[in-house]
C-alpha cells in the first residue's frame, strides 16, 4: 500500500507538470480527490492495513494527501496568474489615442491682465471700486482740474452723446465719486473701459484702465513711487528697472510718469523702445490741491496720490500684438492662444 | 519742437554729450522723444583739393586727379565731372563710404586706372538735385575737415514733447533755462543793437487796442527799405535742422526769433495795411480774410483779428493774411510783437481747424515781457540781412501788464508733500536757478517766492513743490511703503457673483470675448427686436468713429452673434463664447452676461466627438450659472421673443422675476448673421442675481438611513411637460421623495401614436428611520395612482 501511495504521489504531481488550463486542472482534482479518485479509493482500503501498520500507512497517506493538495493549490495560484497576466496583456491600448479633455475656456488677455494688476493692488490693501461709462463734463474734466478752456483737454478726443453726457476718456471720474461718497482714509483701485476718438494700429476707441487713488493725513511722494515700484516688480519682475520723470497732468502735481526697462531689450535700446530702452507704463503723481477742493476735502488736512494706466498697453509688452485692435476681433484662433 | 546741440550752446555753455542731454531733460520733464544725428548720411566725406589732372590714358571723358586730403600722400581719383579744375575744392567720398544711394566706395580700377575715392556732385551726397558737377566748396576750408561740419551738419536734433503747462519751453531759450537749473551756469541771451534813424515810428503808424480782454499786449516797429530775398546759408541752416520750411529773408528771421525766444512775431507789408495802422479788435460777424494758405475764411464775433483802418489783415495769433504778407515787392515792414489771450486763440484755431506754431504757443501762453526782446532781435536781425533802416522807437500798448506773482513757499511742505529731507538751502539754489525770485520771510519757516514772466503755469505753492522735485530729480526722492491705515475692505456680493459666473462658464469650455460698446442701430433689426421694444433706445454718439460705432449697445447678444459670423467667416465653427459687460440704458449701466454656443462643441476626436449644440446645452449652461450662485428656484417660461426660434426659447424666472432669456436663434437671424447652423444664446442681467444671490451655507446632516430607488417609466400624452409628473411625484411622496430623474423619453412603435414614454428614477428616503420594502412600494403604488388618475398616465411594462 505504500508503494501505490507513493505511485499516485509520483503520477500526480507528474500530471500537474501538464497542466495547461483550470479545466484540466478540475478534472485531474477530480481524478485523485474525487469520491472516486484514486487517493479517495486507497484511503479507503486504510481498514484492510493490519494494526502495526496502521499509524505509519496513515501517517504516510496524511503526508501523501497533504503534499498534494499543497500542489494543486500552487498550480491553480500559478494558473490564475498566468491568465490574468494573459488578460492584461490583451487588454493593452494604443496610448496614443487622443485624451478626452474636458472643454476649458480661457479669459480674454485683457482681462486676464486686468485681474493680475487688480490682484497686486488689492494685496497692498487697495479696494476695487467701479463707476459709470456714460459721464458728464463735470466729473471727467472739471472736478478734476481741467477746466473746458485747458489745453489738456487736447490730449483726449472725447466721444460725446446726442444728450449732451460724455463717455468716460479715463476711469478717473470715479475718483471724485468715491470721494464724494466716502471720508478718508481711501485706498481705492478703479478698473474699467474708457473712450477716446482714436482707432490705428495702436489705439482702440475703447480701453481699459486702471486707476489708484490713495489719500490720507499724510501721503508723500515717496510712497507714491514705493506703491507703485512694488507693483512693477510683481507685474513685471525683479529684474525690473524703473525711473519716474516728471510729466503734466491736470489733476496731479507734482506728477510724473513711470518707465520700465524696455521687456524686448531689457534697456540697450531697441525698435520697441525707441532706442531708449525705456518703456513708459504709467503716470502718476500727487492729488492736485484742486482735484481736493472739488470734494471738500481741505488739502491742508489730506494728502494723496493718484495713478492710472492703460490695461492694453501693460497686456501687449507682454503679448507683442501688432496691431492691438485686434484684442477686439474676439478671434478664436486668437483667443486660444492667451 | 525741435531743439539742436549747437543751436542751444548759442544761449548757454554745458559739456553734456547728446545722449546726457536727452537724458538730463527728459529727467528733468522735457521729454526727448527722439535724438537725431545729422549729417550721419556724409560720413566719410571730407573737404578734398585737386593738386593736379591729367588726361585718362583709355578714356577721353575721364581723368585722373592727384586730390589733398590732408593726408600725408594725396589720392589718385579718377574723375568725369565737367567742372573739375586744378586747384579745386570739393567733396571726396573716401573709401568704405555708403552714398545716400546705397552705393559703397570701393578702391577700384577705372579703366585700367585705381581710384581712391569719389568726387562727389550734391546729388550723390543727397544734398541737392544738382548733378551738373562737382559741388564746389570754399577754398578757406581746410583740406582733410568733414564735409558735414563745413556744412553745419555735425549737430543732434532732439524732438522734444512739451506739456501744455509748459509752453516757456517751446523755445531754445527756454530749453536753455531748463539746462540752467540743471547746470547753474548763466543764460547768454542775445545782444541787441538797433541803429534807429531819424524818423520817429508814430509819424508811421499807430496801434490801436479795442479789445484788450483779449490782446494784453500788442507791440509794433517799422522797417523801412528792406531788400526781400534768400536768407544766408546760417539761417537757412538753423530753420531747416529743426523742420522749418524757407520763406525769405524777413519770414525767416520771425520763425528764427520764434524759435529763439518762443514769441511769435509777424511781419507786415506796411504799404498793404489801409491807412498804414493797426486796429486789434474782434472780427464783424461774417466778416471774411484770406489767410496766407490762400484760403478764404469766415469769421465770427468772438474771434480776434488785427486790421487795419477797413479791414482784418490777420488773424491774431493764429494766421497773417494774405494780402498784406511780404513779397518780393515788400520794401517796408510792420514787425508786430503781441500777447494774446491763450483761450480766446485756443477756440479760434480749434473752430477753423487751424494749428499753428504761432496759435500753438498763444493758447499755452506766451510770455508778454518776451513781446519787446523779440521784436527788438528780429528788427536787429532783420536790418543785418535785408539792408532796412529802423524807425524811431516802438509802439507798445500793453493794457494788460501784471505785477508779477508772488506765493509763499514752506519748505517743511515741500519735505512734506515729497517725504524728503531737503535743507533749505537746497530749495532756494534750486529755485534761483530756475529763475524765481526768492525771499526768506521774516518769520523765516517761509520763503516769498516771485514767479519769472515765463512760468504763467506757476500760481500756488505745490506748483514751487513740483518745481523742486523736478529738479532735486524724482529718482533721488526716497521710495517707502505708505504708512497710513489700511481701510476695511466692503465687500460687495456683485463683485463674488462675476467671479462665479465667469470661473464656471470658462469652466464649461466657453471663451471670453470682449466687444466694443458700439453698436450700428440696424444691430436691433438683424436681431429682430419688436418696433416697441425698449431696448432699440439706445443712446447715440454725437461724433462716432463710423456707423458701426455709433450708438451704445443695450444687449449683448449682437455682438456676440458678430463674433460668430466674424468666427464663422474665418472658418472656425467651433463657437463657444460669452461676455460680461455693462449695458446701456437710459441712466442705467446694468451688468450684463451672455454667451453664445454654435457650430459645433466637443473635442471632435476619436472617442471625444464634436456635436452640434442644441437647446439643452445652453439651458444647461444656465441652470448651472444659476446654481453656482447658490440659487436653486430658478423657472423657465415658454415665451415668444422674436429673436428667438418660436418654440425653443424661455425666460429665465428667479423668484418669479425675470432675469434673462435662452435660446435657439431664429433662423432669420442666422440669415442676417450669415450663419449657415443652429446658434444658441443666453443673457442674463447680473444685477438681478447680484440681488438675490446668497453664499452663505449651513451643514446638513448627511442621510443616515438608506435610500430607495425605484424607477418608473409612464406613457402620456406627447404634448405633456416632463415636469408635471414631477410635481405630482414631490406632491404624493411628501418628505420621502429625495429626488426624482428623468432619464428616457421615447416616442416611437414602441407606444401608441400621440403619445410618449418618459422615464423617471425616484429615490425615496427618510430622515428618521429605514424604509421598509413595502413601505416604499405602498407609497410607489399611490404615486402610479395619483400620476393615473391627474395625468392618465399609464404605467409602462
Amino acid at each position: 500500500m505504500k508503494a501505490e501511495l507513493e505511485a499516485i504521489q509520483a503520477a500526480a504531481l507528474e500530471a500537474l507538470k501538464d497542466v495547461k488550463t483550470a479545466d484540466v486542472l478540475e478534472s485531474l482534482r477530480i481524478e485523485y480527490f474525487g469520491r472516486r479518485g484514486k487517493l479517495t479509493e486507497v484511503m479507503k482500503g486504510m481498514g484492510q492495513v493490519s494494526k502495526e501498520e496502521r499509524p505509519i500507512i496513515g501517517k504516510l497517506a496524511n503526508e501523501v494527501r497533504a503534499s498534494l493538495t499543497e500542489a494543486f493549490e500552487a498550480t491553480k495560484i500559478a494558473l490564475e496568474s498566468r491568465q490574468q497576466e494573459q488578460q492584461l496583456q490583451e487588454e493593452s491600448i494604443d496610448i496614443t489615442l487622443p485624451g478626452r479633455k474636458p472643454a476649458y475656456g480661457k479669459a480674454h488677455p485683457v482681462m486676464q491682465t486686468l485681474e493680475r494688476i487688480e490682484s497686486i493692488f488689492t494685496q497692498m490693501g487697495f479696494q476695487v471700486v467701479t463707476g459709470p461709462e456714460v459721464e458728464t463734463e463735470h466729473y471727467n474734466f472739471d472736478a478734476l482740474n481741467t477746466p473746458s478752456d485747458h489745453p489738456a483737454r487736447d490730449l483726449h478726443d472725447t466721444f460725446y452723446l446726442t444728450d449732451g453726457h460724455l463717455l468716460r476718456t479715463h476711469t478717473s471720474p470715479v475718483q471724485i465719486r468715491a470721494m464724494e461718497n466716502q471720508k478718508p482714509p481711501l485706498r481705492i483701485i478703479v478698473p474699467g473701459k474708457a473712450y477716446r476718438v482714436d482707432y490705428d494700429v495702436s489705439h482702440t476707441p475703447m480701453f481699459h484702465q486702471v486707476e489708484g487713488l490713495l489719500v490720507d493725513r499724510h501721503v508723500t511722494f515717496s510712497e507714491l513711487k514705493g506703491v507703485l515700484v512694488s507693483f512693477a516688480r510683481q507685474m513685471f519682475g525683479d529684474q525690473t528697472q524703473m525711473r519716474f520723470r516728471p510729466h503734466f497732468f491736470p489733476f496731479t502735481e507734482p506728477s510724473a510718469e513711470m518707465d520700465i526697462s524696455c521687456t524686448v531689450c531689457r534697456g540697450k535700446g531697441c525698435r520697441s523702445c525707441g532706442h531708449t530702452g525705456w518703456i513708459e507704463i504709467l503716470g502718476a503723481g500727487v492729488v492736485d490741491p484742486e482735484v481736493f477742493r472739488a470734494v471738500n476735502y481741505d488739502p491742508e488736512e489730506v494728502t494723496g496720490f493718484a495713478f492710472g494706466m492703460g490695461v492694453e498697453r501693460i497686456a501687449n509688452l507682454q503679448f507683442r500684438i501688432p496691431d492691438i485692435r485686434t484684442f477686439y476681433e474676439n478671434d478664436l484662433r486668437f483667443l486660444q492662444q492667451f | 519742437m525741435n531743439v539742436t546741440l549747437n543751436w542751444l550752446k548759442n544761449y548757454i555753455d554745458f559739456d553734456f554729450s547728446a545722449e546726457e542731454l536727452s537724458d538730463r531733460l527728459t529727467m528733468l520733464g522735457v521729454e526727448v522723444e527722439s535724438v537725431e544725428q545729422l549729417g550721419v548720411a556724409l560720413e566719410g566725406v571730407v573737404v578734398g583739393k585737386v593738386n593736379s589732372i591729367c588726361p585718362h590714358p583709355n578714356a577721353d571723358k575721364l581723368v585722373l586727379c592727384q586730390v589733398d586730403i590732408g593726408k600725408q600722400d594725396a589720392l589718385q581719383i579718377v574723375c568725369g565731372a565737367p567742372n573739375v579744375r586744378e586747384g579745386m575744392f570739393a567733396p571726396v567720398a573716401t573709401i568704405g563710404t555708403e552714398l545716400p544711394s546705397g552705393i559703397t566706395i570701393k578702391q577700384a580700377k577705372l579703366r585700367g586706372e585705381e581710384s581712391h575715392g569719389m568726387l562727389c556732385s550734391e546729388k550723390e551726397l543727397g544734398i541737392s538735385d544738382d548733378a551738373a558737377g562737382l559741388m564746389e566748396l570754399s577754398s578757406e576750408i581746410s583740406v582733410g575737415t568733414p564735409l558735414a561740419e563745413t556744412l553745419g551738419l555735425n549737430d543732434t536734433v532732439f524732438e522734444l514733447e512739451i506739456t501744455p503747462n509748459r509752453p516757456d519751453c517751446l523755445s531754445l531759450i527756454g530749453v536753455a533755462r531748463e539746462i540752467r537749473a540743471e547746470t547753474g551756469n548763466e543764460l547768454k541771451l542775445p545782444e541787441v543793437k538797433i541803429q534807429e534813424t531819424d524818423t520817429d515810428i508814430r509819424e508811421m503808424t499807430s496801434v490801436t487796442i479795442d479789445a484788450p480782454d483779449l490782446c494784453p499786449r500788442y507791440a509794433a516797429r517799422v522797417i523801412r527799405g528792406v531788400k526781400i530775398g534768400e536768407s544766408p546759408a546760417w539761417l537757412k541752416q538753423r530753420l531747416e535742422s529743426v523742420g522749418i520750411g524757407i520763406i525769405n529773408n524777413i519770414v525767416d528771421v520771425t520763425n528764427f526769433v520764434l524759435m529763439e525766444y518762443g514769441q511769435p512775431l509777424h511781419a507786415f507789408d506796411y504799404h498793404k495795411l489801409g491807412e498804414n495802422r493797426i486796429v486789434v479788435r474782434r472780427a464783424v460777424e461774417g466778416e471774411q480774410i484770406t489767410t496766407l494758405d490762400e484760403e478764404e475764411r469766415e469769421l465770427t464775433s468772438d474771434m480776434l483779428v488785427i486790421a487795419d483802418a477797413t479791414k482784418p489783415v490777420a488773424l491774431a495769433g493764429v494766421m497773417g493774411g494774405y494780402d498784406s504778407e511780404i513779397t518780393e515787392t515788400t520794401c517796408d515792414v510792420l514787425l508786430e510783437s503781441a500777447n494774446f489771450q491763450p483761450a480766446s486763440i485756443r477756440a479760434t484755431a480749434k473752430k477753423l481747424g487751424m494749428h499753428t506754431e504761432a496759435s500753438y504757443r498763444f493758447e499755452r501762453g506766451a510770455d508778454p515781457e518776451a513781446v519787446i526782446p523779440a521784436l527788438n532781435r528780429a528788427t536787429q536781425l532783420i536790418v543785418e540781412l535785408t539792408g532796412g533802416t529802423v524807425c524811431e522807437g516802438v509802439i507798445d500798448v500793453y493794457p494788460g501788464k501784471r505785477e508779477p506773482v508772488n506765493i509763499q513757499l514752506r519748505p517743511d511742505r515741500v519735505n512734506f508733500i515729497l517725504g524728503t529731507t531737503l535743507e533749505t538751502d537746497e530749495i532756494e539754489k534750486i529755485l534761483s536757478r530756475l529763475g524765481f525770485g526768492v525771499e526768506v520771510s521774516q518769520s523765516k519757516d517761509s520763503y516769498k517766492v516771485t514767479v519769472p514772466s515765463f512760468r504763467g503755469d506757476i500760481t500756488r505753492e505745490i506748483d514751487l513743490i513740483e518745481e523742486v522735485a523736478r529738479v532735486y530729480g524724482y529718482d533721488n526722492i526716497p521710495t517707502t511703503l505708505p504708512k497710513g491705515d489700511i481701510p476695511v475692505p466692503v465687500s460687495d456680493i456683485s463683485v463674488e457673483v462675476r467671479k462665479r459666473i465667469k470661473q464656471f462658464l470658462l469652466g464649461s469650455g466657453l471663451m471670453e470675448a470682449v466687444n466694443y460698446s458700439f453698436r450700428h442701430p440696424n444691430c436691433f433689426d438683424k436681431i429682430r427686436l419688436a418696433e416697441d421694444n425698449p431696448l432699440r433706445d439706445a443712446l447715440k454718439l454725437r461724433n462716432p468713429l463710423s456707423p458701426e460705432m455709433s450708438i451704445l449697445r443695450t444687449t449683448l447678444l449682437p455682438s456676440l452673434l458678430d463674433n460668430a459670423q466674424h468666427n464663422h467667416n474665418h472658418q472656425i465653427n467651433n463657437i463657444a463664447l460669452f461676455e460680461m459687460s455693462t449695458v446701456f440704458l437710459g441712466d442705467e449701466e446694468p451688468g450684463r452676461v451672455a454667451g453664445i454656443l454654435a457650430g459645433e462643441i466637443g473635442g471632435g476626436v476619436y472617442g471625444n466627438p464634436s456635436k452640434s449644440p442644441d437647446f439643452f446645452d445652453i439651458k444647461g449652461i444656465v441652470e448651472m450659472l444659476l446654481e453656482v450662485c447658490c440659487m436653486t428656484n430658478y423657472t423657465f417660461k415658454k415665451t415668444e421673443d422674436p429673436t428667438f426660434h418660436p418654440g425653443r426659447n424661455v425666460e429665465v424666472l428667479l423668484e418669479h422675476k425675470r432675469v434673462g432669456i435662452l435660446g435657439e436663434v431664429h433662423p432669420e437671424v442666422l440669415g442676417n448673421y450669415e450663419l449657415p447652423y443652429k446658434a444658441y444664446l443666453f443673457e442674463l442681467d447680473l444685477e438681478a442675481l447680484a440681488n438675490v444671490a446668497d453664499f452663505s451655507k449651513r451643514f446638513e446632516p448627511i442621510p443616515i438611513y438608506p435610500s430607495v430607488q425605484r424607477d418608473l417609466a409612464i406613457v402620456v400624452d406627447k404634448e405633456m411637460q416632463s415636469d408635471m409628473p414631477i410635481d405630482i411625484i414631490y406632491s404624493t411622496g411628501g418628505d420621502l421623495v429625495d429626488s426624482v430623474r428623468l432619464f428616457d423619453v421615447y416616442v416611437g412603435d414602441q407606444v401608441s401614436d400621440g403619445k410618449k414614454s418618459l422615464a423617471y428614477t425616484i429615490t425615496y428616503h427618510s430622515a428618521t428611520e429605514t424604509l421598509t420594502d413595502k413601505a416604499v412600494n405602498d407609497l410607489h403604488d399611490k404615486v402610479v395612482k395619483r400620476l393615473g388618475q391627474e395625468l392618465g398616465a399609464e404605467l409602462r411594462m
